[in-house]
């Protein structure tokens, strides 16, 4: 029995789009209200000398909800963004905003000192400076002549 | 191009096909990116009430506008130096925020107020007070 019939191929790509959007959703822990295609927050990591600087686009956040636990070489921040006090089921107009649990994760390239993370939070971004732990801070080796 | 310090920026009617939040929409002429903010309206009984997402975005570079029945809001960002660096990992990009409305007759623009805290900006668009009826006083002769 085939799967895509040529007279209803729209279809079938709907099926299709809502399978992979299923599977995608499985993976991503934060489902509800989710109008965009992209994740929440939004996160950035640059590297420097001597640390990475992770920053996150996170309007609206309540801190005393915000967690942000390194360990394994990983980077978690995890928060929750409540519908504001102004809706109720009946009463949007538009949403577009983000709006329920959310969890992002990312693999740091180099090894960070345990006690070397500090993160603050303002207008809305949060900063997250973390330390390279000092074994992955490139250092010059010099090299000497050996004697013959 | 005009050669003058007149930045160009194309307006977004929001009646328009819905843009998907966060696409930079055009380049200025300082090479500054420019973005569509993603926001939500409600309604209250006493009107609308508006939230947009400004990352980076505070009170000095915010620009808000009500001229005819449009409301327009500019976030203008300050570009971070310590922000560079080699990208590991990058989603996204900093730019400006602007975005546009057709604000309904029904909206009271001179009671519009405004609140911007933590890069979300909430916009209070209270509905005018109808005026109530008068009675006329009718006088038999």
């Amino acid at each position: 029995m085939p799967v895509f019939r040529w007279g209803h191929a729209w279809d079938a790509f709907q099926d299709l789009e809502r399978e992979v959007d299923q599977l995608l959703q499985g993976v991503n822990l934060s489902l509800h209200g989710v109008r965009s295609t992209r994740r929440f927050p939004l996160i950035n990591l640059i590297e420097k000398t001597d640390h990475f600087l992770f920053t996150a686009e996170l309007p609206g956040a309540d801190i005393k909800d915000l967690e942000v636990t390194s360990a394994d070489g990983r980077l978690m921040i995890k928060g929750v963004r409540r519908a504001p006090e102004e809706a109720r089921d009946d009463t949007f107009r538009r949403q577009e905003r983000f709006q329920g649990n959310w969890q992002r994760t990312i693999q740091l390239p180099d090894r960070v000192e345990e006690d070397g993370l500090r993160a603050e939070y303002s207008a809305g971004v949060l900063r997250i400076t973390l330390k390279k732990a000092p074994s992955s801070i490139a250092r010059n080796i010099p090299v000497t002549e050996g004697s013959e | 191009m005009s050669g003058s310090n007149e930045v160009s920026i194309r307006l977004s009617v929001d009646d328009s096909v819905a843009a998907v939040s966060g696409s930079p929409s055009e380049m200025t002429d300082e090479q500054r990116l420019l973005f569509n903010p993603p926001i939500d309206i409600y309604e209250t009984p006493d009107g609308l009430v508006l939230y947009a997402d400004l990352p980076g975005v505070t009170s000095e570079g915010l620009d808000l506008q009500v001229q005819d029945n449009r409301l327009t809001l500019f976030g203008r960002i300050q570009q971070r130096d310590s922000d560079q660096g080699a990208v590991v990992h990058e989603e996204y990009k900093v730019g400006d925020f602007l975005r546009s409305f057709i604000l309904s007759d029904e909206v009271d623009h001179d009671r519009i107020s405004a609140r911007l805290n933590n890069g979300v900006l909430r916009v209070e668009l209270p509905r005018a007070v109808r005026s109530q009826p008068r009675t006329i006083k009718v006088v038999t002769d």
